[in-house]
Parts: structure tokens; C-alpha cells; sequence
């Protein structure tokens, strides 16, 4: 041993030797991130969990075409992308309201004062209301993109469309919030 | 007042931060369980080198993406994408396919000899497909399990043979070789051949509005595909390389 816990590349070049416990650590360290972008496609948890698994069983089994060298965060999302959303249009539940079961049970981080903590919990519910009432491919770029932190290019290998693609969606789905938000402050 | 655009993506990082999402659930262990269930893959096979790997990516991409495009079809001004259901039963839509004929009609409508696998065990097709265009036509023949040949779970299928003229222009698939599917190099009825792995077939195709879109569509599996008398054949969804070639080298 290294004294070191390894890369995820390490594990990965590993995994593609054959190293199945190797591969299971990666699955471990990714596990979340799988299921909370399965979740987001899909809106339920039940369903984000086996599109999750599903994704990386199917990744073991292709994982003759990883690439030597190549990264396998965007690899592992474009194959669990794709799982969540073949369930998608295998008619697999579809909640709309992902985004507001999170409402309730947010922190407010630490705040100067309790009246500023209270301003900041207000901002974020009306952020949080607005983007719930947008389009759903919107919500999912804007979720993907900013809640999850994905890059351009890891969300257009979740979504399965090229970087491009991803890069214009986003701008819209950005300024169509922007809209709305300034719409709301208006009235 | 209106919202300036650096502070809501602001707003959207500290909201990110405030998100609660359901407790993950423990995904490592069912999938180590699931793995133990499953058929070791093949491992220790590379990327050729960088010059034969781009020739020989790009020759087969253009054969397999042909082959995926045929099969979902193209409709006036670009083509449509039809991708398979995801139910265990064996429901391929028609849509995906063509119209389900009986094998009998789909040889009336090819313009090519239909061959079908007359591997043991296989048996008849339980489905039978025609679809034009592609000109000259496309039977699919679809299995459901056999011995040897499992059900994807998601696809519903064991089994797709396909054949159909491969007479469509390869003027959109430049982009392919930069795609993580792996490509081997194989001879099937002492013809060149080659073997598609990965469960993800990435195709890119011009949509009504003619853009070119690169999507991620799975569609059964593992392909193997060739070229043979002017007719493109694919047999999908076996779950090895050798199996695949068992079904091609039956065909009669």
C-alpha cells in the first residue's frame, strides 16, 4: 500500500483490469452525486435509486470501452444519465415538485443577525418557488448546472447532448429565470 | 429593482448549499451484490494506436451509426429518433422498428435476401419488423430470451437481428470519433466485421430544424455489425462478442 488513499483514476485504471473492489470504491465515492442527478431527472427517490444502480451496473459491464486516461466522473454520468433517463420514458414516476421538497428543511447558514437570517431564508424560498414553477427542461439544466455544480461538459454528458446544446439551454433557462424573478419583484 | 445576472447565479450557489436531498441510499452495496450476479466483462482489451484507432473508428462509426439510424428511421427534413421502451416484457414498439409483419411479407417488401439465424436454440423470431425508408427496406427480426441470449431488463429484449441496405450518405459523422464506445476488429463469414461494446450507443442525427443533435440513445445492447452483398446485417444484444458471432455465422 501507498499510505494513500488512491485516485479516482487509479481506482479506475484498476476497475478496468478487473479489480471489481476497486470498482465498488469508485461506485462508494460517486454514489451520491449518481443518486442526487437521478433524482433530479426523475424526481423520485425510489426511482433515482435504481436508475443509479442500474447505471453502474451497466458501467461495469461496459467498462471495456473506458478510455485509458480519460476522467471517469463525466464517463460514469453520461452511463447513469442515461439510465434515469431511458426510466423516464419507460413511463417510470415523474414528480415535478423535486425542487420544493427541499424547502422545508433548509439551513440558513450564519447569518449577522436574526432578521438578516430571516432575509436570506425569504430570498432563497422565492429563488427556490421560481425555479420549481419553471419548464422542467429549464429546472433541469439550472439544477444540474448550479445546485448539483456539474460542469457544462458533465451535465451535457448527463443529459446526453452536446456541450453546445448545453451551453445555449442554460443561457435561456438562466434568463427565463431572470425573468421571472424580476416579474415577481415587479408586482 | 431587477436581479442582476452574477448574483443569481450567486443566489444559486448558496442555494445549492442550503439543498437537502433524500438520504442516498446505500447504492454501493446493491451494486456489489448485482456485480457478483453478473458475467465478468471483458477487460485488458485498448484503443489501437491513435492512427489506426481514428481510421478504424471512423469507418465503423459511420457503419454503426448507419445501422442505428436505419433502425430508429428518418423521416422529410431529418431524422427521428424512436428509442425502446424500457418494459420487461417484450414490447419493442413498432414505431422503433417498422410495421410487424410476418417473416413471409418482410421478404415480399426487402429488396435484398432476408436471412434469418439458424442457430440451435434460437428458434423463430418472436417478432418480425419491415420499415421503409431506409430504401430497399429494414426487417428487424426480435427475439425475446433464449437459452444463452438473456433479456436486457430495460430493453425487453434478448435478440436483434437487422438488415437493410446501407445506401445513406455518411455526411454527418465527423464528430463520432470522439465518442467513448470501443470498437473492435472482428471477421464474421470470412468478412470484415466489427464488434461494438458499451451498453451507450452515442449517434449523433439532424433533427427537424435540421441541427445536428449528438444523443446518447441506448438501443438493445452490444452490436455487431457487417457489410454483406450491399446489405448492412447487425445482430444486437448478445451478451458476448462470441455469442453475437454465433448468430451471425447461422445466418441463412
Amino acid at each position: 500500500m501507498e499510505g494513500r488513499p488512491l485516485t479516482d483514476a487509479e481506482l479506475m485504471e484498476l476497475a478496468t483490469r478487473g479489480d471489481v473492489a476497486a470498482y465498488e470504491e469508485l461506485v462508494r465515492r460517486y454514489q451520491e452525486l449518481a443518486f442526487r442527478v437521478a433524482y433530479l431527472v426523475l424526481g423520485d427517490a425510489d426511482d433515482a435509486r435504481d436508475a443509479a444502480q442500474d447505471g453502474f451496473v451497466r458501467a461495469w459491464k461496459a467498462i471495456g470501452t473506458f478510455r485509458p486516461g480519460a476522467e471517469p466522473r463525466p464517463w460514469l454520468l453520461r452511463i447513469v444519465g442515461n439510465a434515469a433517463r431511458n426510466r423516464r420514458r419507460g413511463g417510470a414516476r415523474h414528480a415535478s415538485a423535486v425542487l420544493r421538497a427541499a424547502e422545508d428543511h433548509r439551513q440558513v447558514d450564519a447569518a449577522p443577525s436574526a432578521e438578516a437570517a430571516v432575509l436570506a431564508r425569504e430570498a432563497r424560498d422565492e429563488l427556490l418557488a421560481t425555479l420549481a414553477r419553471l419548464r422542467e427542461d429549464d429546472r433541469l439544466v439550472i439544477s444540474l448546472r448550479w445546485l448539483l455544480g456539474l460542469s457544462e461538459a458533465e451535465v451535457a454528458a448527463t443529459l446526453g447532448v452536446p456541450r453546445g446544446t448545453v451551453k445555449s439551454r442554460l443561457s435561456r433557462a438562466m434568463a427565463r429565470l431572470r425573468d421571472e424573478l424580476n416579474r415577481e419583484v415587479a408586482q | 429593482m431587477s436581479i442582476p445576472g452574477d448574483s443569481l447565479e450567486a443566489r444559486l450557489v448558496a442555494l445549492a448549499e442550503a439543498m437537502e436531498y433524500p438520504p442516498t441510499p446505500d447504492i454501493a452495496g446493491a451494486v456489489a451484490r448485482r456485480l457478483e450476479r453478473e458475467p465478468v466483462p471483458t477487460f485488458g482489451r485498448r484503443w489501437p494506436q491513435p492512427r489506426l484507432r481514428f481510421a478504424l473508428g471512423l469507418s465503423l462509426l459511420v457503419l454503426a451509426v448507419l445501422g442505428l439510424i436505419a433502425a430508429i428511421g428518418f423521416a422529410v427534413g431529418g431524422l427521428r429518433l424512436t428509442p425502446a421502451p424500457a418494459d420487461p416484457s417484450l414490447s419493442v414498439g413498432g414505431r422503433g422498428f417498422g410495421e410487424r409483419v410476418s417473416l413471409e411479407v418482410a421478404r415480399e417488401r426487402a429488396d435484398f435476401m432476408v436471412r434469418v439465424p439458424t442457430l440451435d436454440g434460437l428458434g423463430d423470431a418472436d417478432r418480425v419488423y419491415v420499415a421503409t425508408p431506409p430504401a430497399g427496406g429494414q426487417v428487424s427480426l426480435v427475439y425475446g430470451a433464449r437459452p444463452g441470449y438473456p433479456v436486457d431488463p430495460e430493453s425487453g429484449v434478448g435478440l436483434v437481428v437487422t438488415a437493410f441496405r446501407a445506401d445513406i450518405g455518411p455526411e454527418t459523422f465527423e464528430k463520432l470519433v470522439s465518442l467513448d464506445i470501443r470498437v473492435e476488429a472482428v471477421t464474421v463469414r470470412d468478412r470484415p466485421a466489427w464488434w461494438i461494446a458499451g451498453g451507450d450507443h452515442v449517434i449523433v442525427y439532424r433533427d427537424a430544424d435540421g441541427d445536428l443533435v449528438e444523443s446518447s440513445v441506448r438501443m438493445v445492447g452490444d452490436t455487431l455489425v457487417w457489410e454483406e452483398e450491399g446489405v448492412t446485417y447487425r445482430v444486437e444484444g448478445a451478451p458476448s462478442l462470441e455469442a453475437a458471432a454465433a448468430v451471425a455465422e447461422s445466418l441463412r
